[in-house]
């Protein structure tokens, strides 16, 4: 596991010249999670920072936040933000980039490799403590997960909790960045996209079974696309209103206004919903896992990204969130590309 | 009433209730808990901390209110309203935590008084709360007894279950959890002084088992009153997301929306629904203008605080919290509303 002690030093030297405006990291959680995002202004707060592997989140998503803030403000400042990114989350800045959402300048990268391992899965660890919960979760020398909880600790060998998109990961360690820690270990992983395998097995009427069960349990929460460093648009099709109404708006344009997802959480809602967030993240989604683990009723949203993900490789050859300077799947067209659904 | 009920006759119990529609907490394959109907499969109460509370029973995410369409005949246009109410057979949940039933005490508040809200009451009149004291408490962030509640709280229940190794302690406060127990008779007996002596200690060291705090909530109350305008709340809002999940898997949160949803156009037929609604989402408050008053992610943060210890209080009387810790175990970016609250008694002005 990398130390990130050189990551703090320049944290704190940047910190210190006003080069960044201030660094989103991760710290110490409270009692759901040992690791909770952080937001760093200090150069003597810079201490805060930890590096385990509970440190889940995607910490892109806040740059999203980063943007509407310094929208809101008559001058803003435009110094970049530090960031703290593992190899996914790094994917997720170059596709920013790629869809010009953000400008280079506007970050300052912190990269951690996850060398030869990843972070735990809150759901396995879960179901390994059977409801306590975790105080501090360490990789050892060994690549044992040990999981400190008030009545003791486990041991775990890692891909018993690693996180499914972690042993599946094409590349854990950052691709883009200021300054690294860690390795750039490559790793191939065996099956790239071996969590599909039982799904993909399954008839169309066992799938649809599985994916009704599935989706009538959501609440529309809306907590993944809440976490989604790709859902980033100004107005989504699912709120109930339509935020560019203004002033001038009448009563009969805003009675008339389309809605596409009606709010009641339904089944059809519910299908709409996911669908078309699954197809707007065809070819972004980074496989973070993010809106998989913050779902408080366990759907397993990942299913769909990653075959989204595996038919841009597949049809297009696509790799996401690796290269910068490429135009973003959805936006340019190649005279390669398959055109046999051209009838 | 006070009874005891050996574990091994909860089944027949259960299924004894045949004139009602019982729900019980039930663990899926994945380990998570939720209130299901019971299906005959009960053995007995486990310890557990659903991810919905029974809020769900009593405020459906979505309730119809009416049915309309619009019919043509030859020129003449006509528009049929049909109201429509719950038709709700008589219910019990079995196994709600006294946090879960003290919410719904605050829910009968505001569904009732000047207003009341038949929906809401067609549902709790015929519903019974039969409630399992928390020994031990089912989450790590459990705190009611900081927000005024406790593990073994009557409030709102109508029969409290303690669990006494062997056999379950029944106490039961109201007609109508007496007519559960009258249902089958025969499967309860009378406690002895041994019982009742235990069932006292558990409830004692059910409050010594919890592990979080907030300390001085009424002083907090008092203390937000003048932090509205205060930058703390953008700090303590930098990592929300902004996702729906502390408030709609609140017990005692019960903002709702209302919109027609309508089926096709032509013919127009459609209904009209309340929806959960909560705080955090961006349309909350949403002025017909495309004002919003509370723009941004603080100001919803700062909401959901205010609503709770110190909107309700002003007009209730009581903490709109009742302590059960889920908005803490599974906000998926560890805002602590405990931690918050301590922030606010040690620096607010």
């Amino acid at each position: 596991m990398a130390k990130i002690d050189e990551l703090k030093e320049e944290a704190r030297k940047v910190l210190r010249d006003g080069t960044v405006k201030y660094i989103i990291g991760y710290g110490n959680g409270t009692n759901g999670w040992p690791a909770a995002p952080i937001f760093v202004k200090k150069p003597e707060d810079v201490d805060r920072f930890i590096w385990d592997p509970t440190c889940v989140h995607n910490l892109v998503r806040f740059l999203i936040d980063e943007k509407r803030r310094k929208a809101r403000q008559k001058q803003p400042d435009k110094r970049p933000v530090g960031i703290f990114v593992k190899g996914c989350d790094s994917r997720a800045i170059v596709v920013l980039l790629q869809e010009k959402f953000i400008e280079r300048s506007d970050v300052y990268i912190l990269g951690v490799s996850c060398e030869k391992a990843g972070v735990v899965d809150a759901a396995k660890l879960s179901k390994k403590l059977a409801g306590k919960m975790p105080k501090r979760v360490e990789l050892d020398d060994q690549n044992r997960f040990v999981v400190t909880t008030e009545s003791g600790k486990i041991e775990a060998a890692a891909d018993e909790l690693l996180a499914e998109r972690c042993r599946e990961c094409p590349a854990n360690f950052p691709v883009i960045y200021d300054v690294l820690s860690g390795e750039k270990v490559k790793r191939t992983p065996d099956k790239p996209y071996g969590s599909l395998e039982k799904i993909e097995s399954l008839s169309a009427e066992e799938r649809w079974t599985f994916w009704k069960a599935q989706l009538d349990k959501c609440i529309r929460c809306y907590a993944c696309r809440s976490a989604c460093p790709m859902c980033y648009c100004d107005e989504c099709v699912v709120d109930s209103i339509n935020l560019a109404v203004t002033a001038d708006t009448t009563a009969d344009e805003k009675a008339q206004r389309i809605r596409w997802v009606q709010r009641s959480a339904e089944s059809s809602e519910n299908f709409v919903y996911h669908l078309v967030r699954a197809m707007h993240l065809a070819g972004r989604c980074i496989d973070c896992g993010e809106c998989e683990r913050v779902c408080p009723l366990d759907i397993p949203l990942r299913f769909l990204n990653k075959k989204l993900e595996k038919e841009a490789k597949e049809l297009f050859g696509y790799d996401v969130g690796f290269d910068a300077s490429l135009p973003a799947l959805i936006s340019c067209f190649r005279d390669e590309d398959p055109q046999d659904f051209i009838r | 009433m006070e009874k005891t009920l050996a574990k091994k006759s909860f089944p027949q119990w259960v299924k004894a209730l045949d004139s009602w529609t019982v729900y019980v907490p039930r663990k899926d394959d994945e380990g998570r808990w939720d209130f299901v109907r019971a299906d005959g499969q009960e053995t007995a109460l486990d310890i557990s901390q659903t991810t919905l509370p029974p809020k769900k029973i009593l405020f459906p995410q979505r309730e119809v209110f009416l049915e309309f369409r619009k019919t043509q005949a030859g020129n003449l246009e006509t528009t049929e309203i049909k109201e429509v109410l719950p038709e709700v057979h008589p219910t019990v949940v079995i196994g709600a935590r006294p946090c879960e039933a003290r919410a719904a005490w605050l829910l009968d508040k505001v569904f009732g008084g000047e207003f009341q809200d038949i929906y809401y009451w067609k549902r709790r009149e015929p519903t019974t709360l039969v409630g399992l004291a928390c020994t031990p408490p089912p989450s790590d962030n459990c705190f009611c007894p900081s927000v005024e509640g406790s593990p073994h709280s009557e409030e709102g229940l109508d029969v409290l279950l303690t669990d006494l190794g062997d056999r379950y302690y029944v106490k039961s406060m109201t007609a109508k959890g007496e007519a559960l127990i009258s249902a089958a008779p025969k499967l309860f007996s009378e406690p002895s002084a041994e019982d009742q002596k235990r069932v006292k200690a558990a409830h004692a060291e059910s409050e010594k088992q919890i592990k979080r705090q907030v300390k001085d909530a009424r002083g907090i109350s008092e203390k937000l009153k003048g932090m509205f305008d205060s930058p703390f709340w953008d700090e303590e809002a930098m990592s929300c997301l902004r996702c729906g999940i502390c408030t709609y898997l609140c017990p005692s949160c019960h903002c709702f929306d209302i919109n027609d949803e309508i089926e096709t156009s032509s013919p127009l037929r459609g209904q009209r629904v309340r929806t959960w609604d909560t705080c955090q989402f961006p349309d909350f408050t949403m002025h017909s203008s495309g004002h919003n008053p509370r723009p941004d992610k603080a100001s919803r943060l700062r909401q959901r605080l205010l609503h709770k210890f110190q909107y309700f209080v002003q007009v209730y009387g009581q903490i709109m919290c009742v302590g059960c810790g889920r908005c803490i175990t599974l906000c998926p970016v560890g805002i602590d509303i405990i931690k918050v609250l301590d922030k606010v008694r040690q620096d607010g002005d």
